[in-house]
């Protein structure tokens, strides 16, 4: 049994002030930051996940339960030591150019924070240069594209030239995604992967970085 | 006795308070919220009207705009055929039921495989319309992908006019290709005059929820406006996804969304027709897909019903006949007839997406066939029961019971009334279990299936004149 039952408890049902206090009574306790993550934060997470996978859990739940983790993070940072804390891949994201849909584009966004992932969004309709602008500036393991509109597809193609023609295509693996993209779309513009919704945006992702 | 009226069977949903109590939020929101309108045009036109502008794009619509652009919104208008007759008297709360678009893949109806939709998809299913006599509108039911992005729409929309005389609902992208679609139109229909004056055609575009109006949106709907193409803006105001989870609060939102629309829409052109409906559907909270086969989409638009009848007046836009069923199976029929006949009962006027399975992501010819029957059960018990001398037979009863070994099957009166006194299915299947065993024991997908199939082969739609193919040809190909 976990020493931080009542922390994991709290964070699956998405309980802030509960989990805030778990989290400050290990603090007082001196008990050490990565511990409380390891054996408290990341645990209750991936069960949080493996119910929503099984269909036992819904979506606001999983969402709620990883805003309560990432509170009790906020505490703990200060006390992280140096790579206490790593990031399981750096992603960038947004809507391609022409669409200014975000619902799905922001719920993959949020479920790969969640899953420990490093997000920088940059919102809507997003040209190619702008991809191409923000993967040279933050240098991202992944760039995920998202579009609703069957009109807009064709920016996903646009972007990976874009990648292409700068050299950078082979830097970065590319996924996109939205209601009219299909993992045979993915495969014509050559993309890296496909994922149908936010779950297996997550699952995918880890995949092509080869982490679980 | 002389004939007493029959009541036509109306479901309600709301009392007036409750319509009231939406419809004040739902100005609340235009008063103190806005909307974000990010077309400079629709924006300068309210700001001259005495709109407040903030924050560079956002607006803030006062009630007097609204209430003067309900007041000017026809309260009732027809859509015409493509041959000029009359076909939707959108008016009274009549029903009229049609297919719905965008769909990237079709049910294969020779193999049965859910594959990637194709422009001759559209035309099929264009021709399926045409041949069944409750499906009264067509929309692409396909997205297909053997034609280019850009002008996906012109050939969508030439696929359909090739192949079906009914009126049409289409979506275009923005205000380039609306306008060549509308120069078909005209084409169809012998000039713009002509057109304006018998529109055999409704656009439908979105805006998005929350409150964000897309300049290609705004474009569109100025276009149609100006041209007297009727037209439908509901926002995707689904609860959960663009709009509040619960369903007042998203009915409020898509209505503040269609009033917004509303008062660009009437101050362009007073009097333009405007069809009145947000899509309120649910983002499931496990799957995250906006749902086709839910009861509070049905719901939600009943409600609309009503805050047509207590408020608006103005005709509404609706679903029904769809499912979140991968394969038309025994879900799909239960949701699809619920939804149907909900539509029905609550006299919501075009309702749209029949025959989609798999949430809208897949169209199914055999399951808009299905919903051709269902359709026509549901108007048969709209219909109500007449009530007059001839139908409380007592002639018929005195006969039958005053002579020994007579009875009704054999009644002049049965002879007489039976087949408007019943409901006669033509897919629905009532034999005997012998003769469903000896005709190959087919389910009502198989069924189904065979129906579409002979329709497709043996239904002769009026084709256009060659002139006018050829100058849709040549519009398509500019």
């Amino acid at each position: 049994m976990s020493d931080y039952e009542a922390l994991m408890e709290a964070v699956l049902k998405g309980d802030i002030k509960t989990a805030v206090a778990e989290t400050q009574k290990a603090i007082d306790a001196k008990d050490n930051a990565r511990g409380v993550l390891d054996n408290g934060l990341i645990p209750a997470m991936d069960e949080m996940g493996d119910r929503f996978s099984k269909g036992a859990a819904f979506v606001p739940q999983m969402l709620r339960a990883a805003k309560t983790m990432q509170e009790c993070v906020k505490l703990l940072q200060p006390l992280f030591a140096e790579g206490d804390v790593k990031s399981k891949g750096k992603v960038l994201i947004g809507t391609v150019k022409g669409d200014l849909h975000d619902i799905g584009k922001n719920l993959v966004a949020m479920m790969m924070e969640g899953a420990g992932f490093t997000i920088i969004d940059i919102g809507v309709d997003v040209a190619p240069d702008k991809f191409l602008e923000k993967v040279k500036e933050t240098n991202p393991d992944i760039v995920g594209m998202s579009a609703l509109l069957s009109t807009t597809m064709p920016a996903m193609p646009e972007t990976i030239e874009a990648l292409k023609a700068a050299g950078l295509r082979d830097k970065v693996k590319i996924m996109i995604g939205g209601a009219p993209v299909t993992e045979k779309y993915a495969t014509q513009i050559e993309a890296d992967s496909y994922a149908s919704d936010a779950g297996s945006a997550v699952a995918k992702a880890k995949g092509l970085l080869g982490i679980s | 006795m002389t004939e007493v009226p029959t009541l036509r069977p109306r479901l309600k949903v709301l009392s007036k308070e409750q319509v009231d109590a939406i419809h004040a939020s739902a100005l609340k929101i235009l008063t103190t919220m806005g909307v974000k309108m990010e077309h400079p045009g629709a924006l300068k036109m309210l700001k001259d009207a005495g709109c407040e502008v903030f924050n560079d794009d956002w607006v803030k619509i006062p009630a007097k705009l609204v209430e003067e652009a309900i007041k000017s919104a026809p309260k009732k208008f027809t859509l015409y055929d493509q041959n000029g007759n009359t076909a939707m008297p959108l008016e009274d709360g009549n029903a009229f039921y049609g297919t719905g678009s965008d769909a990237n893949f079709t049910i294969d109806i020779e193999t049965g495989e859910r594959r990637r939709a194709v422009l001759s998809d559209v035309a099929n299913f264009a021709k399926l319309v045409d041949g069944l006599e409750n499906i009264s509108f067509a929309m692409t039911m396909a997205n297909p992908e053997d034609v280019p992005v850009k002008d996906i729409y012109i050939h969508a929309y030439a696929a359909m006019i090739k192949n079906t005389n009914k009126p049409m609902v289409f979506i275009a992208d923005a205000g380039r290709d609306i306008a060549v679609i509308h120069r078909i139109a005209c084409a169809i229909a012998g000039g713009e005059e002509k057109f304006r004056a018998q529109p055999f055609m409704l656009n439908y575009s979105e805006a998005i929820s929350p409150l964000h109006f897309p300049e290609n949106i705004v474009d569109k709907l100025i276009f149609c406006s100006q041209k007297g193409i009727p037209i439908c803006l509901p926002s995707g105001s689904n609860a959960g996804g663009g709009a509040p989870v619960t369903l007042a609060g998203a009915m409020a939102l898509g209505i503040a969304e269609n009033l917004a629309g509303l008062v660009i829409h009437q101050m362009t052109n007073k009097g333009a027709p405007f069809l009145f409906g947000p899509n309120v559907s649910v983002l499931d909270m496990k799957s995250t897909v906006v749902s086709y086969g839910c009861p509070e989409w049905s719901l939600t638009q009943a409600a609309l019903a009503d805050m047509r009848d207590e408020l608006y007046d103005i005709p509404t836009w609706a679903y029904a006949g769809a499912s979140d069923a991968k394969v038309m199976d025994a879900q799909a029929g239960a949701e699809a007839a619920f939804s149907i006949h909900s539509a029905m009962l609550c006299h919501a006027n075009v309702i749209h997406d029949v025959g989609f399975l798999e949430y809208g992501s897949t169209s199914s010819l055999e399951m808009v066939t299905m919903a051709n029957e269902i359709i026509s059960m549901s108007r048969f018990f709209a219909g109500g029961i007449p009530v007059n001398e001839g139908t409380l037979a007592i002639d018929a009863l005195k006969r039958v019971s005053g002579s020994p070994g007579s009875m009704f099957l054999t009644d002049d009166h049965t002879f007489e009334h039976f087949m408007e006194a019943q409901f006669t299915p033509k897919l629905l299947d009532r034999s005997r279990y012998d003769a469903w065993e000896d005709s190959g024991a087919p389910d009502m997908y198989r069924r189904c299936n065979v129906e579409a199939k002979r329709i497709l082969a043996e239904h002769e739609m009026k084709p256009k004149s060659k002139e006018v193919l050829k100058q849709i040809d040549s519009i398509v190909n500019q």
